[in-house]
Protein backbone atom coordinates (compact mmCIF):
# COMPACT_ATOMS: atom_id res chain seq x y z
CA UNK A 1 0.00 0.00 0.00
CA UNK A 2 1.35 3.11 -0.76
CA UNK A 3 1.09 6.17 1.42
CA UNK A 4 0.80 9.46 -0.05
CA UNK A 5 3.22 11.32 -0.34
CA UNK A 6 3.29 14.15 2.26
CA UNK A 7 5.27 17.41 1.87
CA UNK A 8 7.51 17.79 4.85
CA UNK A 9 6.96 20.72 7.09
CA UNK A 10 8.45 24.20 6.23
CA UNK A 11 8.69 23.21 2.42
CA UNK A 12 5.13 23.85 1.49
CA UNK A 13 3.22 27.14 2.76
CA UNK A 14 1.17 27.52 5.21
CA UNK A 15 -1.91 30.06 5.08
CA UNK A 16 -3.44 29.49 8.16
CA UNK A 17 -0.23 30.13 10.05
CA UNK A 18 0.87 33.10 7.93
CA UNK A 19 -2.58 34.85 8.63
CA UNK A 20 -1.80 34.20 12.27
CA UNK A 21 1.39 35.07 12.47
CA UNK A 22 2.21 38.12 9.70
CA UNK A 23 -1.56 39.04 9.16
CA UNK A 24 -2.17 41.84 11.83
CA UNK A 25 1.26 43.28 11.55
CA UNK A 26 0.72 43.65 7.16
CA UNK A 27 -3.26 44.80 8.17
CA UNK A 28 -1.59 47.75 10.69
CA UNK A 29 1.10 48.50 8.11
CA UNK A 30 -1.20 48.89 5.00
CA UNK A 31 -4.09 50.99 7.50
CA UNK A 32 -1.64 53.46 8.55
CA UNK A 33 -0.24 53.96 5.00
CA UNK A 34 -3.59 53.45 2.93
CA UNK A 35 -5.82 55.27 5.60
CA UNK A 36 -8.52 53.08 4.34
CA UNK A 37 -9.65 49.28 6.57
CA UNK A 38 -11.12 47.82 2.83
CA UNK A 39 -7.80 48.74 1.03
CA UNK A 40 -5.52 47.60 3.29
CA UNK A 41 -7.43 44.13 4.23
CA UNK A 42 -7.18 43.67 0.23
CA UNK A 43 -3.66 44.58 0.16
CA UNK A 44 -2.97 41.84 2.69
CA UNK A 45 -4.62 39.46 0.93
CA UNK A 46 -3.04 40.35 -2.53
CA UNK A 47 0.25 40.62 -0.73
CA UNK A 48 -0.71 36.36 0.70
CA UNK A 49 -1.90 35.65 -2.81
CA UNK A 50 1.43 36.87 -4.29
CA UNK A 51 3.38 35.36 -1.64
CA UNK A 52 1.84 31.54 -2.19
CA UNK A 53 3.23 32.27 -5.69
CA UNK A 54 6.52 33.16 -5.38
CA UNK A 55 6.72 30.99 -2.50
CA UNK A 56 9.80 28.83 -4.35
CA UNK A 57 11.60 31.70 -5.11
CA UNK A 58 12.05 32.49 -1.38
CA UNK A 59 12.80 29.66 0.57
CA UNK A 60 15.14 30.74 3.45
CA UNK A 61 16.12 34.11 1.98
CA UNK A 62 15.04 36.36 4.38
CA UNK A 63 12.92 36.17 7.11
CA UNK A 64 9.31 35.56 6.19
CA UNK A 65 8.17 38.91 7.97
CA UNK A 66 10.75 41.06 5.81
CA UNK A 67 9.79 38.91 2.49
CA UNK A 68 6.26 39.72 3.06
CA UNK A 69 6.40 42.97 3.95
CA UNK A 70 9.03 43.87 1.01
CA UNK A 71 5.91 42.41 -1.55
CA UNK A 72 3.25 44.30 0.63
CA UNK A 73 5.10 47.32 0.12
CA UNK A 74 4.63 47.16 -3.88
CA UNK A 75 0.68 46.31 -3.32
CA UNK A 76 0.40 49.54 -1.56
CA UNK A 77 2.06 51.72 -3.72
CA UNK A 78 -0.51 49.58 -6.43
CA UNK A 79 -3.09 51.23 -4.85
CA UNK A 80 -1.67 54.61 -4.73
CA UNK A 81 -0.95 54.56 -8.51
CA UNK A 82 -4.58 53.32 -8.91
CA UNK A 83 -5.95 55.74 -7.22
CA UNK A 84 -3.61 58.31 -8.78
CA UNK A 85 -5.01 57.52 -12.60
CA UNK A 86 -8.63 57.11 -11.39
CA UNK A 87 -8.51 61.25 -9.91
CA UNK A 88 -6.13 62.81 -11.81
CA UNK A 89 -5.53 66.34 -10.31
CA UNK A 90 -7.95 69.01 -11.62
CA UNK A 91 -7.41 72.36 -10.85
CA UNK A 92 -9.31 72.96 -8.20
CA UNK A 93 -7.60 70.24 -6.30
CA UNK A 94 -7.04 70.55 -2.83
CA UNK A 95 -3.57 70.40 -1.64
CA UNK A 96 -4.18 71.11 2.07
CA UNK A 97 -4.74 73.66 4.45
CA UNK A 98 -2.29 77.04 3.90
CA UNK A 99 -2.20 78.04 7.87
CA UNK A 100 -1.88 81.59 6.47
CA UNK A 101 -2.83 82.85 9.92
CA UNK A 102 0.78 81.17 11.18
CA UNK A 103 2.36 84.34 9.64
CA UNK A 104 1.64 87.96 10.60
CA UNK A 105 -1.13 90.12 8.47
CA UNK A 106 -0.22 92.98 6.75
CA UNK A 107 1.75 95.25 8.68
CA UNK A 108 5.66 95.92 9.57
CA UNK A 109 6.10 92.47 10.27
CA UNK A 110 4.21 90.82 7.48
CA UNK A 111 4.96 87.00 6.82
CA UNK A 112 6.52 86.56 9.91
CA UNK A 113 6.10 84.79 12.56
CA UNK A 114 2.72 85.09 14.54
CA UNK A 115 4.45 84.79 18.13
CA UNK A 116 0.81 82.65 18.62
CA UNK A 117 2.34 80.19 16.08
CA UNK A 118 5.86 80.29 15.91
CA UNK A 119 7.42 76.98 16.77
CA UNK A 120 9.61 76.23 20.18
CA UNK A 121 12.59 74.27 21.03
CA UNK A 122 11.85 70.48 21.76
CA UNK A 123 14.07 69.96 23.96
CA UNK A 124 14.61 66.22 22.79
CA UNK A 125 17.19 64.20 20.16
CA UNK A 126 15.88 62.53 17.52
CA UNK A 127 16.98 59.02 19.75
CA UNK A 128 14.77 60.19 22.50
CA UNK A 129 11.61 60.80 20.29
CA UNK A 130 12.26 57.38 18.84
CA UNK A 131 11.87 55.52 22.55
CA UNK A 132 9.14 57.77 23.34
CA UNK A 133 5.61 56.19 22.38
CA UNK A 134 2.69 57.52 20.59
CA UNK A 135 4.62 58.86 18.08
CA UNK A 136 2.30 56.92 14.96
CA UNK A 137 -1.13 58.00 17.05
CA UNK A 138 -0.31 61.63 17.09
CA UNK A 139 1.04 61.67 13.58
CA UNK A 140 -2.22 59.18 12.72
CA UNK A 141 -3.85 62.26 13.89
CA UNK A 142 -2.40 65.01 12.64
CA UNK A 143 -2.58 64.09 9.31
CA UNK A 144 -6.04 63.15 9.47
CA UNK A 145 -7.68 66.40 8.63
CA UNK A 146 -5.27 66.74 5.35
CA UNK A 147 -6.45 65.75 2.12
CA UNK A 148 -5.69 62.17 1.27
CA UNK A 149 -3.47 62.37 -1.35
CA UNK A 150 -1.30 65.20 0.64
CA UNK A 151 -1.20 62.77 3.15
CA UNK A 152 -0.18 59.96 1.06
CA UNK A 153 2.53 61.70 -0.94
CA UNK A 154 3.74 62.98 3.05
CA UNK A 155 3.67 59.05 3.92
CA UNK A 156 5.64 58.15 1.24
CA UNK A 157 8.33 60.56 1.08
CA UNK A 158 8.83 61.09 4.96
CA UNK A 159 8.22 57.29 6.31
CA UNK A 160 9.04 55.38 3.41
CA UNK A 161 11.92 57.57 1.66
CA UNK A 162 11.01 57.61 -1.64
CA UNK A 163 12.46 60.00 -4.17
CA UNK A 164 10.38 62.48 -5.10
CA UNK A 165 9.98 61.60 -8.84
CA UNK A 166 9.19 58.04 -8.05
CA UNK A 167 5.99 59.35 -5.46
CA UNK A 168 5.05 62.01 -8.83
CA UNK A 169 5.07 59.07 -11.20
CA UNK A 170 3.09 56.79 -8.29
CA UNK A 171 0.32 59.56 -7.81
CA UNK A 172 -0.10 61.40 -11.25
CA UNK A 173 1.41 64.56 -10.04
CA UNK A 174 3.71 67.26 -11.36
CA UNK A 175 6.89 68.11 -9.00
CA UNK A 176 5.68 71.63 -8.32
CA UNK A 177 2.24 69.77 -7.26
CA UNK A 178 4.15 67.24 -4.98
CA UNK A 179 6.73 70.48 -3.48
CA UNK A 180 3.36 72.17 -2.55
CA UNK A 181 1.79 69.34 -1.25
CA UNK A 182 4.81 68.37 1.24
CA UNK A 183 5.29 72.12 2.43
CA UNK A 184 1.84 72.46 3.38
CA UNK A 185 2.01 68.78 5.21
CA UNK A 186 5.18 69.56 7.03
CA UNK A 187 3.73 73.16 7.96
CA UNK A 188 0.33 71.85 9.77
CA UNK A 189 2.08 68.65 11.13
CA UNK A 190 5.18 70.45 12.66
CA UNK A 191 2.76 72.65 14.79
CA UNK A 192 0.10 69.94 15.48
CA UNK A 193 3.26 67.71 16.64
CA UNK A 194 4.52 70.38 19.28
CA UNK A 195 0.88 71.25 20.51
CA UNK A 196 0.07 67.33 20.90
CA UNK A 197 2.95 65.64 21.35
CA UNK A 198 5.95 67.81 23.05
CA UNK A 199 3.27 70.53 25.09
CA UNK A 200 1.14 67.04 26.60
CA UNK A 201 4.38 66.12 27.97
CA UNK A 202 5.12 68.78 29.69
CA UNK B 1 27.14 103.07 27.96
CA UNK B 2 29.09 101.68 25.21
CA UNK B 3 27.74 98.31 25.53
CA UNK B 4 23.77 99.75 24.99
CA UNK B 5 25.06 101.05 21.78
CA UNK B 6 26.52 98.23 20.65
CA UNK B 7 23.29 96.19 21.52
CA UNK B 8 21.28 98.75 19.54
CA UNK B 9 23.39 98.38 17.28
CA UNK B 10 23.18 94.70 16.95
CA UNK B 11 19.13 95.12 16.77
CA UNK B 12 19.23 97.71 14.37
CA UNK B 13 20.94 95.63 12.13
CA UNK B 14 19.05 92.62 12.68
CA UNK B 15 15.33 94.35 12.04
CA UNK B 16 17.00 96.16 8.87
CA UNK B 17 18.08 92.51 7.74
CA UNK B 18 14.85 90.76 8.72
CA UNK B 19 12.80 93.59 6.76
CA UNK B 20 15.03 92.69 3.24
CA UNK B 21 15.50 88.83 3.56
CA UNK B 22 12.42 86.84 2.60
CA UNK B 23 9.86 86.30 4.95
CA UNK B 24 9.41 83.87 7.21
CA UNK B 25 6.38 82.43 5.30
CA UNK B 26 8.55 82.47 2.47
CA UNK B 27 11.33 81.10 4.19
CA UNK B 28 9.53 77.74 5.72
CA UNK B 29 8.99 77.02 2.02
CA UNK B 30 12.42 76.96 1.08
CA UNK B 31 13.30 75.16 4.49
CA UNK B 32 10.56 72.42 2.84
CA UNK B 33 12.17 72.39 -0.58
CA UNK B 34 15.53 72.74 0.52
CA UNK B 35 14.37 68.77 1.46
CA UNK B 36 13.43 68.02 -2.10
CA UNK B 37 16.11 69.46 -4.24
CA UNK B 38 19.55 71.64 -4.32
CA UNK B 39 19.05 75.14 -3.25
CA UNK B 40 20.59 78.04 -6.23
CA UNK B 41 23.05 80.21 -4.66
CA UNK B 42 20.48 83.10 -4.14
CA UNK B 43 18.42 80.56 -2.22
CA UNK B 44 20.96 79.44 -0.01
CA UNK B 45 22.17 82.52 1.09
CA UNK B 46 19.23 84.01 1.60
CA UNK B 47 18.14 81.45 3.83
CA UNK B 48 21.44 81.20 5.95
CA UNK B 49 20.74 85.02 6.21
CA UNK B 50 17.85 84.43 7.40
CA UNK B 51 18.36 81.41 9.76
CA UNK B 52 21.51 83.41 11.32
CA UNK B 53 18.87 86.11 12.69
CA UNK B 54 15.73 84.07 13.32
CA UNK B 55 15.44 81.44 15.79
CA UNK B 56 11.96 80.41 14.71
CA UNK B 57 13.10 79.25 11.45
CA UNK B 58 15.87 77.65 13.01
CA UNK B 59 14.05 75.61 14.90
CA UNK B 60 11.72 74.54 11.93
CA UNK B 61 13.89 73.18 9.64
CA UNK B 62 15.54 71.14 12.86
CA UNK B 63 12.09 69.96 14.07
CA UNK B 64 11.03 69.08 10.02
CA UNK B 65 14.55 66.65 10.45
CA UNK B 66 13.77 65.03 13.54
CA UNK B 67 10.16 64.54 12.30
CA UNK B 68 11.92 62.81 8.93
CA UNK B 69 14.31 61.32 10.84
CA UNK B 70 11.88 59.36 13.75
CA UNK B 71 9.15 58.44 10.72
CA UNK B 72 11.91 56.67 8.73
CA UNK B 73 13.36 55.10 12.18
CA UNK B 74 10.01 53.82 13.00
CA UNK B 75 8.80 52.85 9.74
CA UNK B 76 8.56 49.55 10.08
CA UNK B 77 7.39 49.22 13.56
CA UNK B 78 3.92 48.13 13.62
CA UNK B 79 2.01 51.61 14.78
CA UNK B 80 0.65 51.07 17.81
CA UNK B 81 -2.24 52.76 17.56
CA UNK B 82 -3.66 50.26 15.78
CA UNK B 83 -3.27 47.86 17.70
CA UNK B 84 -6.50 46.59 19.20
CA UNK B 85 -7.45 46.68 15.65
CA UNK B 86 -5.89 44.11 13.51
CA UNK B 87 -7.35 42.29 10.84
CA UNK B 88 -11.04 41.78 11.54
CA UNK B 89 -12.51 37.80 11.91
CA UNK B 90 -14.68 38.30 9.08
CA UNK B 91 -11.99 39.72 6.86
CA UNK B 92 -9.04 37.11 8.10
CA UNK B 93 -12.09 34.38 7.71
CA UNK B 94 -12.42 35.45 3.93
CA UNK B 95 -8.62 35.69 3.15
CA UNK B 96 -8.07 32.08 4.53
CA UNK B 97 -10.59 31.31 2.20
CA UNK B 98 -9.27 32.77 -0.61
CA UNK B 99 -5.98 31.43 0.04
CA UNK B 100 -6.76 27.81 0.98
CA UNK B 101 -8.82 27.86 -2.67
CA UNK B 102 -5.82 28.49 -4.34
CA UNK B 103 -3.93 25.06 -2.97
Amino acid sequence: MNEPQGTSPGESPDPGRWLDDHGDYLFKYAVFRLRDNTAAEDAVQETFLAALKAYKEFQGRASERTWLVGILKHKVVDHFRRAGREAPLGEESDEGPEHREFFDKPGPWQGHWNTNYAPNEWHATPAELIERGDFWKVFNECLSPLPQRTASAFTLREVDGLKSEEICEILSIKVNNLWVMLHRARLHLRNCLELNWFRAEE
Amino acid sequence: MGLKLYDKLKHSIRYWLLRRLPTCQQTVEKISQSMERSLSLKERINLKLHLGICAWCQWYMEHLHIIRQTARAKADEPPDFVSGSGLSNEARERIHRRLTNQN
